[in-house]
């Protein structure tokens, strides 16, 4: 049965003369699960925005969007609001009260539901997500992975037929991002829910959805199911890049069997089509300098008297002209350690050599002029200006200098950038104090596969002209592909620590996706070029 | 297990009203040591032996404000002995007693009350009279926590940049007020998030409900009523001058007519319902784990 249908959608923005979304129709199923994929600026949250009508933006729109036959503009608003629901992008800034069982009841406190009722859903839901141990905490008590599971809760206590999600798990780290994909999967599946969602890393979000739509500036450019809408893009390049990994090496591959979406069907894949005869690309020998940017030695650190250790002493020895990773779960004190570096978080314990000088030995903040920099994981706490070029010139930045263009961008509020924009901005802004040491806080969450390449071009860029980097990340593809080390963090210290092609090769879960689908029939295979690169070598069976 | 803050907020908020309001009115020794007895036995019971500290500095507080009324003040017909030609009375000794006993039995309740009146008590009481006004301050109680946060985040990202020198002191006000500055820009952008947020689940539709964890048991209504009829009883007698006691220029009690008897009794049943159902409760559970 039809649920939704866009018929002849068009729109554009006010003061705005290119259209953001063209002539788009199409339908959906009852009991459909649609992945949206585009590049940034494709028109993907307009269009998300236009099948919700409280949250349809301003401008000039022709053409009808339909919820089982009837226009949205027609609907009452009881309908409007509950029987399509959306969960945005930033957890933090959806929630509305203060309490979790409060900001569950909210939507129905708006739609005047009796105060029983209200108990019987809210509790309802409650057990379904497994809430009920952090029900009646303070939300601000939440993780990230938990205040995003409280949005999807929060909506669907409201008991919707649709739901709209636009790129929800951008701000999660991967554990958590995969969780919620799978609950999102358990809704469609045990409650045959709707579900539309927006999203840049599909890795996760493809073996679970029936149906693939790719935009491409403002236009519908494919849909259908999802294999065989995957196997019309992989022409794409720019649609290609943010797909899995099996995917990715199929489309580089140029083969006519059915197209791989799972790592497991990726191994199959390979293991059907190609040989094994060469098991492994010549090793990459590493020769790191021998002076030392960066020492950690014995270092003790914890927030406050009460708490425990943070950092127990670790040690760490980051050499001047490399590119290191710290990969880890969340709370093991990758973060926490990267501020002790900056001197942000004072140390009990042991003692921090920057460029073999003792913090404590930078007086007035000569630390930060010439020497180290800290990107922060928020950019947005980087901005202080109405504008990008008020921005770079308080920094007394030249934009001239950087390895990348920025002049488009100039006369933009840096709120209103795209996320791999602001990290552009904010990149600038950090190495407009001529930093030898580097410190960056996830550099790549919430980006698109695009801008995700470019920053990784730009931090190889930036190790050439003998910049030291050191990245915290939980993103074992970005690290994989630009890093001289990787080292794993465990509660405050380091439990292993290598070149990527050794580190990941190791590692049995905490590994790409490329190595996961070879591992065992080719050896120290890391990134996708890898297994490119011997497949190829190896040839067709 | 029923205790004491398992009752419905209004109820919690009533009795502490009628408590209180008694302290704070009635001078009369009886009437205050009962009030104190109550307050710091409550205290004890929902705390245990813990804060042995501040409790000791609460008995300090005391000792101090009961002398200082004596040193200061001369009114008086007995007098104890001089004091740098200042005669120290009994009477003025006694007002000391009295006041500081009244202060720190006030404050004992106070302590009791706030920590059984979280935030979500709070504004249950308010979202019984006005649902709209209950969820601004919900929304306030989350807002002003996140707007510190990041204000310290964005301070920390700029120390960490090192665009303002330290120990120049206008380089560092210049930087703090760019860090306000721009935080009313993120507050705003904040804000509109929030408010598809809001419209998205049907805000601002029509007239909305408050809802609220908290049940009316019949306890509470008993409980409300018992209090009330017991804070009546001991504000007619108060208001009827049976309870008066008077310190100056001598001391004179009241006489303990038998309405003064019964207002007495009175309070001292309101004062000590709370440690009755706490200590009911716990023998209760005694005596069922003594059976398990």
């Amino acid at each position: 049965m039809e649920i939704l249908a866009v018929e002849n959608l068009n729109f554009s923005y006010p003061l705005c003369k290119s259209k953001a979304l063209e002539g788009m129709s199409f339908s959906v199923e009852k009991g459909d699960f649609v992945a949206v994929c585009g590049a940034t600026g494709s028109g993907k949250s307009t269009l998300l925005r236009m099948l919700k009508r409280e949250l349809t933006p301003k401008g000039d729109l022709s053409g009808v969007v339909k919820y089982e036959g009837k226009a949205l503009s027609e609907l009452d608003d009881y309908t409007s609001a509950c029987k399509i629901g959306f969960v945005m992008q930033r957890p933090e800034q959806q929630i509305v009260t203060d309490k979790v069982w409060h900001e569950l009841a909210f939507g129905l406190e708006n739609m005047r539901v009796p105060n029983a009722a209200i108990t019987r859903r809210v509790s309802e839901m409650a057990c379904y997500f497994g809430i009920e141990e952090w029900f009646e905490k303070s939300v601000s008590e939440l993780s990230g992975g938990q205040k995003q599971l409280l949005n999807l809760a929060s909506v669907m206590v409201m008991q919707p037929d649709i739901l709209l999600l636009d790129e929800p798990t951008a701000q999660l780290d991967p554990i958590a991002a995969s969780d919620f994909i799978a609950t999102l999967a358990k809704l469609n599946r045990e409650l045959s829910l709707t579900i539309i969602i927006v999203e840049h890393r599909l890795e996760d979000v493809i073996p679970v959805a029936n149906r693939l739509l790719a935009l491409g500036d403002g236009r519908l450019l494919e849909y259908g199911d999802t294999r065989g809408t995957v196997e019309k893009l992989r022409f794409l390049p720019s649609l290609l890049e943010g797909m899995p990994a099996a995917v990715r090496l199929f489309g580089r591959l140029d083969n006519d069997s059915p197209c791989p979406l799972t790592v497991r069907e990726g191994r199959h894949f390979i293991e059907e089509n190609y040989g094994n005869s060469v098991r492994s690309l010549p090793a990459v020998s590493y020769a790191h300098s021998t002076n030392a940017a960066l020492e950690f030695n014995d270092v003790f650190f914890r927030y406050s008297r009460e708490l425990p250790d943070v950092l127990r002493g670790l040690n760490i020895k980051v050499y001047e002209g490399e590119i290191f990773c710290i990969l880890g779960g969340n709370g093991s004190g990758k973060t926490t350690s990267l501020c002790a570096a900056a001197g942000l978080n004072r140390i009990y314990a042991g003692g921090i050599r920057v460029f073999g000088k003792k913090l404590n030995e930078y007086k007035n903040n000569s630390l930060y002029n010439g020497c180290l920099t800290l990107l922060p994981q928020d950019v947005q706490t980087v901005f202080l200006r109405n504008t990008v070029r008020e921005e770079l010139e308080d920094a007394k930045a030249e934009a001239y200098m950087l390895p990348y263009d920025l002049s488009p961008l100039m006369d933009k509020h840096p709120y209103d950038l795209s996320g791999g924009e602001q990290q552009l901005v904010a990149l600038a802004k950090v190495l407009a104090a001529k930093p030898r040491l580097l410190l960056l806080d996830e550099p790549t969450k919430g980006l698109d596969a695009y801008a995700k390449r470019m920053i990784i071009d730009i931090i190889k860029k930036l190790r050439s002209s003998g910049i030291t980097v050191i990245a915290v990340t939980h993103d074992v593809e970005f690290a994989a592909e630009c890093a001289d080390r990787c080292a794993m963090f465990f509660r405050g210290e380091i439990t292993s620590l290598g070149i990527p092609s050794e580190f990941f090769a190791e590692n049995s879960f905490y590994t790409t996706a490329a190595n996961r689908m070879t591992r065992g029939y080719y050896d120290g295979v890391v990134t996708v070029d890898d297994a490119e690169k011997l497949c190829r070598q190896n040839g067709r069976k | 297990m029923k205790d004491f803050s398992d009752l419905n907020p209004i109820t919690i908020f009533i009795y502490f009203f009628a408590v209180i309001f008694v302290a704070m009115f009635c001078m009369n020794p009886v009437i205050l040591a009962v009030s104190l007895a109550g307050a710091v036995c409550l205290f004890m019971l929902r705390n245990g032996a813990k804060q042995k500290r501040s409790h000791a500095f609460f008995f300090l507080m005391f000792i101090v404000m009961a002398l200082i009324n004596p040193l200061f003040y001369h009114n008086g017909v007995t007098v104890l002995f001089v004091m740098n030609d200042n005669p120290v009375t009994l009477e003025a000794l006694l007002y000391g007693i009295a006041a500081s006993a009244m202060i720190i039995a006030v404050l004992y309740w106070f302590r009791s009350f706030s920590q059984l009146m979280t935030s979500d008590r709070l504004l249950y009481i308010f979202g019984s009279v006005s649902p709209k006004t209950a969820l601004i301050i919900s929304m306030s109680l989350r807002f002003v926590p996140l707007f510190g946060t990041q204000a310290k985040r964005i301070d920390q990202a700029q120390k960490a940049l090192g665009l303002y020198k330290e120990d120049n002191a206008v380089d560092a006000i210049r930087g703090k007020g760019r860090v306000f500055s721009v935080m009313t820009t993120w507050a705003l952008e904040n804000g509109i998030v929030t408010a598809d947020s809001m419209t998205a689940r049907g805000y601002g539709t029509g007239k909305r409900t408050f809802y609220s964890l908290y049940r009316f048991s019949r306890f509470d209504a008993v409980l409300i009523a018992s209090s009330l009829a017991l804070f009546a009883l001991t504000m007619t007698a108060a208001a009827y001058g049976t309870l008066d006691f008077v310190f100056y220029p001598a001391i004179s009690p009241p006489k303990l007519t038998p309405f003064a008897f019964i207002a007495y009794l009175s309070y001292c049943v309101l004062v000590f319902i709370p440690v009755i159902i706490e200590a009911e409760e716990r023998l209760k559970w005694k005596y069922l784990l003594s059976k398990i």
